[in-house]
């Protein structure tokens, strides 16, 4: 389904949860819900073909104090790519894991758990993937608290 | 009774991941991958570059698809920006990207047909892939991270001979890739070893999120350089190869016929190449706001999600790596298959570990 026409339907059916939607560019556009309503305006997107995911990309904005959750979706058919936002709290961020709506999200989740802490609910697998094995719990490289430190 | 085997960090395949295979006898009943020993925290550093300083380092994501992946990050900061290159920037950008592209097909093709036991084979991809590698380091100076691709343009003209020196090349390749056609496509021996070897099937490879050759080697007619196209794209002819059955021979043959479009495409850039400037000038910050683009790299559809803050360092960078989608492919595949099929499979997914890692 081409954006313009998911983007009214998002708006009839997702009212209650809907915080903004807007086409970015042609064929491109984004939408950010409440965390409660991720999981229906996910099953809403895959319903509508947006069927392929693509990338889960976590941003922590300390001076909101929220995280950004980002699941970039493509719809093959029609060529267009929806971006679903929502924002969580920075002290607990949780939100349930869209894995049973879109399989290919299984790792991207697992990498935004280890590098944002970010707690998928019903995720199967949240254990470290990229970091190694006795990195130290709740220390995330993606967040910005976590420096680098300049090389000596 | 399975049990359960660590095969990695070490094993027969190229690059460093552990795989952990529950094994009964030779068959592998499932499989869990252990990725992360190549990760260098490529998205944290981009928060401490300069924009502009970034290019050389996202190469080192992928050095083997070098300029399509300085490509996709430079493309992303100058959508968030807003600005347009010159139209001859455009196709020297797709003679870069399309060279890149031939490098890292024929390196997947050396890799599969090694692990086939065609060694000849890998000799002869290997030494092919050379001269593209020359081309390269006529065209911007290195021949693996060519840092070609910048923030406004690219970063010198094609020097004198090129052209001429590029016909060469791309004609002795289009008449060589029929010898690969010929040595191993129809050699039975590898059509034993890959057909029937891991089948994707179409609507698996699209939930997986696998992009690419290995998406259209499983039916789906979708590449992002003429479905969405960007650069010069749009104004070259080219055909999208597709493949029906989604096995590990499917995907080699994508590959190899993606190389000779791509000859195609790099002859017609040459041909059509426009007179004008190489570079327009970016502004030094870059603006608040977020941007994704998408281009279609060797190994699949590379993704680059930018947050500005009105600074010159991105404030959030994610790089959305085709290998790691492909990892997702990977472990789905290895399951309830002989264990000697696993290299095969690995190879005919064109994985490589750099660009999962990070």
């Amino acid at each position: 389904m081409d954006v313009e026409r998911l983007l009214e339907e998002i708006k009839t059916k997702l009212s209650d949860v809907l915080v903004e939607a807007k086409i970015d560019r042609p064929r491109y556009a984004s939408i950010k819900v409440k965390p409660e309503g991720m999981v229906k305006a996910a099953t809403l997107l895959k319903e509508n073909g947006f069927n392929h995911p693509l990338s889960v990309s976590g941003v922590d904005y300390p001076d909101r104090g929220e995280v950004e959750v980002v699941y970039h979706v493509s719809c093959l058919d029609s060529k267009s790519l929806v971006a679903l936002k929502t924002a969580l709290p920075r002290g607990q961020p949780s939100m349930p894991s869209l894995r049973e709506i879109w399989r290919g999200v299984h790792f991207h989740e697992r990498e935004t758990w280890e590098m944002l802490g970010v707690k998928f609910e019903g995720h199967p697998e949240l254990k470290r993937f990229l970091l190694q094995e006795d990195w130290e719990e709740g220390v995330y490289p993606l967040r910005k608290e976590f420096k680098l430190k300049p090389e000596s | 009774m399975p049990i359960r085997v660590a095969w990695g960090i070490q094993h027969p395949m190229s690059g460093h991941l552990t795989l952990y295979l529950d094994v009964d006898g030779d068959i592998v009943l499932n499989t869990e991958a252990d990725v992360g020993y190549t990760h260098r925290g490529l998205e944290k550093i981009a928060e401490y570059r300069n924009f502009i300083q970034y290019v050389p380092v996202i190469e080192r994501a992928c050095d083997f698809d070098a300029s399509n992946f300085a490509l996709g990050y430079v493309r992303a900061v100058e959508a968030l920006m807003g600005i347009e290159v010159p139209e001859r920037a455009k196709y020297l950008r797709v003679i870069a990207a399309e060279l890149s592209r031939i490098m890292s097909h024929l390196y997947a093709q050396a890799l599969l047909s090694m692990t086939g036991g065609f060694e000849t084979m890998t000799v002869w991809s290997a030494n092919d892939r050379e001269l593209i590698l020359d081309l390269l380091e006529r065209l911007s100076g290195a021949r693996v991270t060519h840092t070609y691709i910048i923030p406004g343009g690219v970063r010198a003209d094609i020097p004198k001979g090129f052209k001429e020196k590029a016909y060469d090349v791309l004609n002795y390749l289009e008449r060589r890739i029929w010898d690969y056609y010929k040595m191993l496509f129809q050699n039975k021996t590898f059509q034993d070893r890959t057909m029937g070897v891991g089948v994707l099937s179409k609507q698996d490879a699209i939930e997986l999120g696998i992009t690419g050759p290995n998406l259209r080697a499983s039916g789906v007619d979708f590449d992002v350089r003429r479905d969405d196209p960007y650069e010069a794209y749009d104004k070259l002819d080219f055909e999208v190869v597709v493949e029906k059955e989604g096995d590990s021979y499917a995907r080699a043959l994508v590959r190899f016929y993606e190389i000779a479009q791509s000859i195609k495409i790099i002859k017609q850039a040459l041909k059509d190449l426009p007179e004008g400037p190489i570079r327009c000038k970016t502004p030094p910050m870059l603006p608040r706001g977020e941007t994704y683009t998408r281009i279609e790299s060797g190994r699949g559809e590379l993704g680059v999600y930018i947050v500005g803050s009105g600074t010159n360092k991105p404030y959030r960078l994610k790089i959305s790596a085709p290998s790691f989608r492909n990892l997702a492919g990977l472990v789905y595949l290895c399951r309830d298959i002989p264990m000697g099929d696993i290299p095969v499979i690995y190879y005919s997914l064109d994985i490589l570990l750099l660009d999962v890692d990070r």
